[in-house]
Protein backbone atom coordinates (compact mmCIF):
# COMPACT_ATOMS: atom_id res chain seq x y z
CA UNK A 1 0.00 0.00 0.00
CA UNK A 2 1.48 3.54 -0.68
CA UNK A 3 -0.03 6.33 0.69
CA UNK A 4 -0.66 8.95 -2.29
CA UNK A 5 -1.77 12.20 -0.72
CA UNK A 6 -3.77 11.23 2.16
CA UNK A 7 -5.41 8.09 0.55
CA UNK A 8 -3.87 4.84 0.37
CA UNK A 9 -3.59 2.79 -2.95
CA UNK A 10 -2.98 -0.52 -3.53
CA UNK A 11 0.16 -0.87 -5.94
CA UNK A 12 2.26 -3.68 -7.72
CA UNK A 13 4.95 -2.81 -9.51
CA UNK A 14 7.38 -5.53 -11.14
CA UNK A 15 10.19 -5.25 -12.93
CA UNK A 16 12.87 -7.47 -15.53
CA UNK A 17 13.35 -10.98 -13.74
CA UNK A 18 17.09 -11.16 -14.42
CA UNK A 19 18.05 -7.88 -12.33
CA UNK A 20 18.33 -5.82 -15.63
CA UNK A 21 17.59 -1.73 -15.09
CA UNK A 22 14.63 -1.04 -16.70
CA UNK A 23 14.58 1.25 -19.89
CA UNK A 24 11.26 2.88 -19.11
CA UNK A 25 8.36 3.20 -16.74
CA UNK A 26 4.92 1.55 -18.14
CA UNK A 27 2.24 2.89 -16.19
CA UNK A 28 -1.16 0.83 -16.08
CA UNK A 29 -4.76 2.23 -15.12
CA UNK A 30 -7.72 0.25 -14.52
CA UNK A 31 -11.33 0.40 -15.08
CA UNK A 32 -14.44 1.43 -13.16
CA UNK A 33 -16.50 -0.65 -11.02
CA UNK A 34 -15.81 -3.90 -11.34
CA UNK A 35 -12.27 -3.67 -12.31
CA UNK A 36 -9.15 -3.62 -10.59
CA UNK A 37 -4.99 -4.03 -11.24
CA UNK A 38 -5.73 -7.87 -11.87
CA UNK A 39 -6.78 -7.13 -15.37
CA UNK A 40 -2.91 -6.18 -16.38
CA UNK A 41 -1.08 -8.01 -13.74
CA UNK A 42 -2.38 -11.73 -14.59
CA UNK A 43 -2.39 -10.65 -18.71
CA UNK A 44 0.22 -8.09 -20.03
CA UNK A 45 2.54 -6.80 -17.09
CA UNK A 46 4.85 -10.32 -17.45
CA UNK A 47 5.26 -9.65 -20.81
CA UNK A 48 5.92 -5.81 -20.11
CA UNK A 49 8.39 -6.95 -17.55
CA UNK A 50 10.16 -9.57 -19.75
CA UNK A 51 10.49 -6.89 -22.25
CA UNK A 52 12.31 -4.80 -19.66
CA UNK A 53 10.01 -2.13 -18.34
CA UNK A 54 9.46 -1.06 -14.69
CA UNK A 55 5.74 -2.18 -14.80
CA UNK A 56 3.39 0.71 -12.06
CA UNK A 57 -0.30 -1.08 -11.42
CA UNK A 58 -2.26 0.45 -9.10
CA UNK A 59 -5.93 -0.04 -8.13
CA UNK A 60 -8.18 3.36 -7.87
CA UNK A 61 -9.32 4.63 -5.17
CA UNK A 62 -13.03 2.52 -4.11
CA UNK A 63 -11.92 -0.67 -6.46
CA UNK A 64 -9.70 -3.95 -5.69
CA UNK A 65 -7.49 -3.54 -2.32
CA UNK A 66 -7.20 0.37 -2.31
CA UNK A 67 -8.97 2.73 0.04
CA UNK A 68 -12.43 3.40 -0.23
CA UNK A 69 -13.41 6.77 0.65
CA UNK A 70 -17.29 7.68 0.85
CA UNK A 71 -16.87 10.71 -1.56
CA UNK A 72 -14.26 12.18 -4.20
CA UNK A 73 -14.61 10.27 -7.00
CA UNK A 74 -14.38 13.00 -10.00
CA UNK A 75 -12.14 12.70 -12.97
CA UNK A 76 -9.72 14.79 -11.11
CA UNK A 77 -9.68 13.04 -8.23
CA UNK A 78 -8.29 10.46 -9.69
CA UNK A 79 -6.13 12.41 -12.18
CA UNK A 80 -4.98 13.70 -9.12
CA UNK A 81 -4.32 10.38 -7.19
CA UNK A 82 -2.11 9.38 -10.02
CA UNK A 83 -0.06 12.18 -10.15
CA UNK A 84 0.29 11.87 -6.43
CA UNK A 85 1.47 8.10 -6.73
CA UNK A 86 4.05 8.47 -9.43
CA UNK A 87 5.77 11.52 -7.07
CA UNK A 88 5.47 9.41 -4.58
CA UNK A 89 7.28 6.44 -6.16
CA UNK A 90 9.59 9.04 -7.19
CA UNK A 91 8.81 8.41 -10.95
CA UNK A 92 9.62 11.63 -12.50
CA UNK A 93 10.85 11.04 -16.14
CA UNK A 94 8.10 10.54 -18.82
CA UNK A 95 5.88 7.34 -18.31
CA UNK A 96 3.98 5.38 -20.63
CA UNK A 97 0.81 5.46 -19.78
CA UNK A 98 -2.06 2.98 -20.48
CA UNK A 99 -5.36 3.01 -19.47
CA UNK A 100 -8.24 0.66 -19.58
CA UNK A 101 -11.93 2.04 -20.46
CA UNK A 102 -12.10 4.39 -17.49
CA UNK A 103 -8.27 4.18 -17.02
CA UNK A 104 -7.74 5.73 -20.07
CA UNK A 105 -9.77 8.56 -19.50
CA UNK A 106 -8.02 9.12 -16.60
CA UNK A 107 -4.37 8.38 -18.94
CA UNK A 108 -5.82 10.48 -21.02
CA UNK A 109 -6.39 13.53 -18.60
CA UNK A 110 -3.11 13.24 -16.84
CA UNK A 111 -1.82 13.32 -20.49
CA UNK A 112 -2.95 16.87 -20.89
CA UNK A 113 -2.05 18.11 -17.80
CA UNK A 114 1.22 16.81 -18.01
CA UNK A 115 2.84 16.46 -21.42
CA UNK A 116 6.19 16.62 -20.40
CA UNK A 117 5.34 13.21 -17.79
CA UNK A 118 3.88 11.42 -20.71
CA UNK A 119 6.25 9.78 -23.21
CA UNK A 120 3.19 7.63 -24.94
CA UNK A 121 -0.41 7.00 -24.18
CA UNK A 122 -2.40 3.94 -24.89
CA UNK A 123 -6.43 4.14 -24.51
CA UNK A 124 -7.89 0.85 -24.93
CA UNK A 125 -11.61 0.92 -25.40
CA UNK A 126 -11.49 4.03 -24.06
CA UNK A 127 -12.15 7.84 -24.68
CA UNK A 128 -10.91 11.39 -23.63
CA UNK A 129 -13.34 13.02 -21.25
CA UNK A 130 -16.19 15.08 -23.72
CA UNK A 131 -19.23 16.49 -22.68
CA UNK A 132 -20.17 13.18 -24.62
CA UNK A 133 -18.50 10.92 -22.60
CA UNK A 134 -19.72 12.66 -19.17
CA UNK A 135 -23.18 11.71 -20.28
CA UNK A 136 -23.00 8.35 -21.36
CA UNK A 137 -21.07 7.50 -17.79
CA UNK A 138 -24.12 9.11 -16.40
CA UNK A 139 -26.29 6.80 -18.09
CA UNK A 140 -24.70 4.05 -17.74
CA UNK A 141 -24.01 4.85 -13.93
CA UNK A 142 -27.49 6.28 -13.56
CA UNK A 143 -29.00 2.90 -14.57
CA UNK A 144 -26.24 1.01 -11.81
CA UNK A 145 -27.99 3.15 -9.12
CA UNK A 146 -31.59 2.48 -9.90
CA UNK A 147 -31.71 -0.96 -9.98
CA UNK A 148 -29.62 -1.20 -7.31
CA UNK A 149 -32.08 1.11 -5.00
CA UNK A 150 -34.86 -0.83 -6.48
CA UNK A 151 -33.42 -4.20 -6.88
CA UNK A 152 -30.13 -5.40 -6.02
CA UNK A 153 -30.47 -8.85 -6.60
CA UNK A 154 -31.10 -7.79 -10.59
CA UNK A 155 -28.86 -5.16 -10.38
CA UNK A 156 -26.05 -7.72 -9.37
CA UNK A 157 -27.36 -9.89 -12.53
CA UNK A 158 -26.99 -6.90 -14.82
CA UNK A 159 -24.11 -6.24 -13.42
CA UNK A 160 -22.41 -9.69 -14.26
CA UNK A 161 -24.26 -9.82 -17.87
CA UNK A 162 -22.37 -7.04 -18.79
CA UNK A 163 -18.73 -6.59 -17.70
CA UNK A 164 -18.10 -9.78 -18.18
CA UNK A 165 -17.08 -13.02 -16.42
CA UNK A 166 -17.18 -12.19 -12.89
CA UNK A 167 -18.36 -14.04 -10.09
CA UNK A 168 -21.11 -12.34 -7.29
CA UNK A 169 -18.87 -11.32 -5.03
CA UNK A 170 -17.13 -9.37 -7.10
CA UNK A 171 -20.54 -7.92 -7.86
CA UNK A 172 -21.60 -7.25 -4.54
CA UNK A 173 -17.92 -5.33 -4.36
CA UNK A 174 -19.16 -3.16 -7.33
CA UNK A 175 -22.54 -2.45 -5.91
CA UNK A 176 -20.76 -1.70 -2.15
CA UNK A 177 -18.97 1.09 -4.20
CA UNK A 178 -22.01 2.20 -6.33
CA UNK A 179 -24.30 2.49 -3.08
CA UNK A 180 -22.05 3.85 -0.69
CA UNK A 181 -19.81 5.99 -2.26
CA UNK A 182 -20.57 9.46 -4.43
CA UNK A 183 -19.25 7.36 -7.26
CA UNK A 184 -22.55 7.57 -9.66
CA UNK A 185 -22.79 11.10 -9.17
CA UNK A 186 -18.97 12.21 -9.22
CA UNK A 187 -18.06 10.94 -12.43
CA UNK A 188 -20.40 12.68 -14.86
CA UNK A 189 -20.15 15.48 -12.88
CA UNK A 190 -16.84 15.62 -13.87
CA UNK A 191 -14.96 18.87 -15.16
CA UNK A 192 -14.09 17.56 -19.11
CA UNK A 193 -11.56 18.66 -21.44
CA UNK A 194 -12.08 21.06 -24.12
CA UNK A 195 -11.51 20.15 -27.70
CA UNK A 196 -7.98 22.86 -27.79
CA UNK A 197 -6.78 20.42 -24.80
CA UNK A 198 -7.56 17.16 -26.44
CA UNK A 199 -5.32 18.29 -29.46
CA UNK A 200 -2.67 19.78 -27.59
CA UNK A 201 -2.04 16.06 -26.50
CA UNK A 202 1.00 15.58 -29.00
CA UNK A 203 2.40 12.07 -27.97
CA UNK A 204 1.88 8.68 -29.82
CA UNK A 205 -1.49 7.54 -28.88
CA UNK A 206 -2.69 3.87 -29.63
CA UNK A 207 -6.18 3.30 -29.29
CA UNK A 208 -7.09 -0.13 -28.86
CA UNK A 209 -10.52 -1.14 -29.69
CA UNK A 210 -12.76 -4.41 -30.05
CA UNK A 211 -13.87 -4.81 -33.47
CA UNK A 212 -17.56 -4.81 -31.74
CA UNK A 213 -17.51 -2.70 -29.37
CA UNK A 214 -19.25 0.78 -30.29
CA UNK A 215 -16.21 2.68 -29.09
CA UNK A 216 -14.65 1.66 -32.36
CA UNK A 217 -16.74 4.37 -33.90
CA UNK A 218 -14.64 6.77 -32.45
CA UNK A 219 -11.24 6.38 -34.70
CA UNK A 220 -12.41 8.87 -37.46
CA UNK A 221 -13.13 11.43 -34.80
CA UNK A 222 -9.49 10.73 -32.76
CA UNK A 223 -7.72 10.90 -36.21
CA UNK A 224 -8.78 14.34 -36.74
CA UNK A 225 -8.18 15.67 -32.92
CA UNK A 226 -4.89 14.10 -32.60
CA UNK A 227 -1.51 14.49 -34.24
CA UNK A 228 0.16 10.90 -33.69
CA UNK A 229 -3.07 8.61 -33.75
CA UNK A 230 -2.51 4.73 -34.23
CA UNK A 231 -6.04 3.19 -34.38
CA UNK A 232 -5.72 -0.70 -34.02
CA UNK A 233 -9.10 -2.23 -34.13
CA UNK A 234 -9.44 -6.29 -33.14
CA UNK A 235 -12.29 -7.72 -34.75
CA UNK A 236 -14.11 -10.30 -33.16
CA UNK A 237 -13.92 -9.03 -29.57
CA UNK A 238 -15.74 -6.55 -27.41
CA UNK A 239 -15.31 -4.08 -24.57
CA UNK A 240 -13.30 -6.49 -22.70
CA UNK A 241 -10.19 -7.13 -25.33
CA UNK A 242 -7.62 -6.36 -22.74
CA UNK A 243 -8.16 -9.70 -20.63
CA UNK A 244 -9.36 -11.74 -24.15
CA UNK A 245 -6.41 -10.97 -26.35
CA UNK A 246 -4.33 -9.67 -24.15
CA UNK A 247 -1.64 -11.05 -26.17
CA UNK A 248 -2.45 -9.24 -29.50
CA UNK A 249 -2.90 -5.65 -27.04
CA UNK A 250 0.25 -6.20 -25.14
CA UNK A 251 2.08 -6.87 -28.53
CA UNK A 252 0.61 -3.46 -29.76
CA UNK A 253 1.72 -1.67 -26.48
CA UNK A 254 4.93 -2.94 -26.88
CA UNK A 255 5.77 -1.63 -30.39
CA UNK A 256 4.36 1.50 -29.46
CA UNK A 257 6.53 2.10 -26.81
CA UNK A 258 9.73 0.54 -28.19
CA UNK A 259 9.41 2.47 -30.98
CA UNK A 260 8.70 5.42 -28.05
CA UNK A 261 12.47 4.64 -26.55
CA UNK A 262 14.26 4.65 -29.41
CA UNK A 263 14.90 0.88 -29.19
CA UNK A 264 12.15 -0.80 -31.47
CA UNK B 1 15.35 -37.64 0.67
CA UNK B 2 13.50 -38.44 3.75
CA UNK B 3 9.44 -37.68 3.00
CA UNK B 4 8.97 -37.56 7.05
CA UNK B 5 11.24 -34.37 7.46
CA UNK B 6 9.64 -31.06 6.37
CA UNK B 7 12.29 -29.60 3.75
CA UNK B 8 11.17 -26.08 2.20
CA UNK B 9 14.25 -26.50 -0.52
CA UNK B 10 11.82 -29.72 -2.21
CA UNK B 11 8.56 -29.87 -1.06
CA UNK B 12 6.06 -32.63 -2.12
CA UNK B 13 2.67 -32.11 -3.00
CA UNK B 14 1.61 -32.48 0.41
CA UNK B 15 2.94 -29.99 1.79
CA UNK B 16 2.91 -27.46 -0.81
CA UNK B 17 -1.23 -28.31 -0.38
CA UNK B 18 -1.01 -27.42 2.97
CA UNK B 19 1.18 -24.31 2.67
CA UNK B 20 -1.68 -22.95 -0.04
CA UNK B 21 -4.53 -23.96 2.01
CA UNK B 22 -3.20 -21.55 4.58
CA UNK B 23 -2.40 -19.23 2.28
CA UNK B 24 -6.01 -19.54 0.68
CA UNK B 25 -7.76 -19.60 4.41
CA UNK B 26 -5.71 -16.09 4.86
CA UNK B 27 -7.48 -15.10 1.87
CA UNK B 28 -11.06 -16.38 2.28
CA UNK B 29 -11.08 -14.41 5.46
CA UNK B 30 -11.25 -11.22 4.65
CA UNK B 31 -15.43 -12.30 3.23
CA UNK B 32 -15.47 -14.21 6.58
CA UNK B 33 -15.30 -17.87 4.85
CA UNK B 34 -13.57 -19.86 7.33
CA UNK B 35 -14.82 -23.38 6.26
CA UNK B 36 -14.88 -23.85 3.06
CA UNK B 37 -13.51 -27.20 2.12
CA UNK B 38 -9.89 -27.00 0.13
CA UNK B 39 -8.72 -30.36 -1.83
CA UNK B 40 -6.61 -30.38 -5.16
CA UNK B 41 -9.74 -30.63 -7.34
CA UNK B 42 -11.09 -27.12 -5.51
CA UNK B 43 -11.57 -24.51 -8.74
CA UNK B 44 -10.28 -20.66 -7.42
CA UNK B 45 -13.25 -19.55 -9.80
CA UNK B 46 -16.48 -21.50 -9.26
CA UNK B 47 -15.97 -23.12 -5.60
CA UNK B 48 -14.15 -20.80 -3.72
CA UNK B 49 -15.59 -17.47 -5.45
CA UNK B 50 -11.99 -16.12 -6.06
CA UNK B 51 -11.51 -12.60 -7.62
CA UNK B 52 -8.39 -12.19 -10.09
CA UNK B 53 -7.55 -9.41 -7.45
CA UNK B 54 -7.79 -12.28 -4.70
CA UNK B 55 -5.42 -13.95 -7.00
CA UNK B 56 -2.99 -11.03 -6.53
CA UNK B 57 -2.83 -11.38 -3.19
CA UNK B 58 -2.34 -15.18 -3.54
CA UNK B 59 0.48 -14.35 -5.71
CA UNK B 60 2.23 -12.02 -2.64
CA UNK B 61 2.07 -15.00 -0.10
CA UNK B 62 3.33 -17.28 -3.00
CA UNK B 63 6.18 -14.88 -3.41
CA UNK B 64 6.44 -14.26 0.62
CA UNK B 65 7.19 -18.15 0.91
CA UNK B 66 8.14 -19.58 -1.77
CA UNK B 67 10.69 -16.50 -3.41
CA UNK B 68 10.44 -15.71 -7.31
CA UNK B 69 11.13 -18.99 -8.32
CA UNK B 70 7.09 -18.92 -7.83
CA UNK B 71 5.72 -16.71 -10.32
CA UNK B 72 1.58 -16.57 -9.95
CA UNK B 73 1.61 -14.35 -12.78
CA UNK B 74 3.68 -15.38 -15.09
CA UNK B 75 1.55 -18.83 -14.75
CA UNK B 76 -1.28 -17.42 -15.59
CA UNK B 77 -0.25 -15.23 -18.61
CA UNK B 78 0.63 -18.24 -20.04
CA UNK B 79 -3.07 -19.68 -20.23
CA UNK B 80 -6.25 -19.48 -21.86
CA UNK B 81 -9.07 -17.51 -20.12
CA UNK B 82 -11.13 -20.71 -20.08
CA UNK B 83 -8.26 -22.18 -18.62
CA UNK B 84 -8.23 -20.15 -15.95
CA UNK B 85 -11.55 -20.17 -15.15
CA UNK B 86 -11.35 -23.78 -14.33
CA UNK B 87 -8.07 -23.75 -12.58
CA UNK B 88 -7.59 -25.91 -10.02
CA UNK B 89 -5.80 -26.23 -6.60
CA UNK B 90 -4.25 -29.08 -7.64
CA UNK B 91 -3.16 -27.38 -10.99
CA UNK B 92 -1.40 -24.86 -9.25
CA UNK B 93 -0.03 -27.60 -6.63
CA UNK B 94 2.03 -29.61 -9.65
CA UNK B 95 3.33 -25.66 -10.72
CA UNK B 96 4.35 -24.91 -7.35
CA UNK B 97 6.12 -28.35 -6.67
CA UNK B 98 7.49 -28.06 -10.74
CA UNK B 99 9.00 -24.33 -10.67
CA UNK B 100 10.85 -25.14 -7.09
CA UNK B 101 12.77 -28.68 -8.40
CA UNK B 102 13.51 -27.23 -11.81
CA UNK B 103 14.73 -23.84 -10.24
CA UNK B 104 16.97 -26.66 -7.74
CA UNK B 105 18.33 -28.45 -9.94
CA UNK B 106 19.82 -25.13 -12.41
Amino acid sequence: MVDAGGIRLHVQRTRPADGRIPHATIVLVHGLLTDSLASYYFTVAPAFAAAGLDVVMYDLRGHGRSERPPQGYTLDHNIDDLEALLDRLAVTGPVHLVGNSYGGTIAFGFAARHPERTATLTLIESEPATAAWAAKLGRILDRVMTELAHNERDALAWIIAHRGHNTARLAKGAARLARETTLGRDIPASRVLTEAAIRAVRCPVLGVYGGESDLAGLVPLMRALLTDYRPVVLSGYEHSVLVEAPAAVGGHILDLVGAGAGVG
Amino acid sequence: MNPTQPAPAQPTADTVLADLTGMLRTVLAEYGDDDVLIGMSTTFNRDLELESIDLVTLAGLLEERYGQRVNLAEFLAGMEFDEIIELTVGRLVEYVVWSLKTTQAG
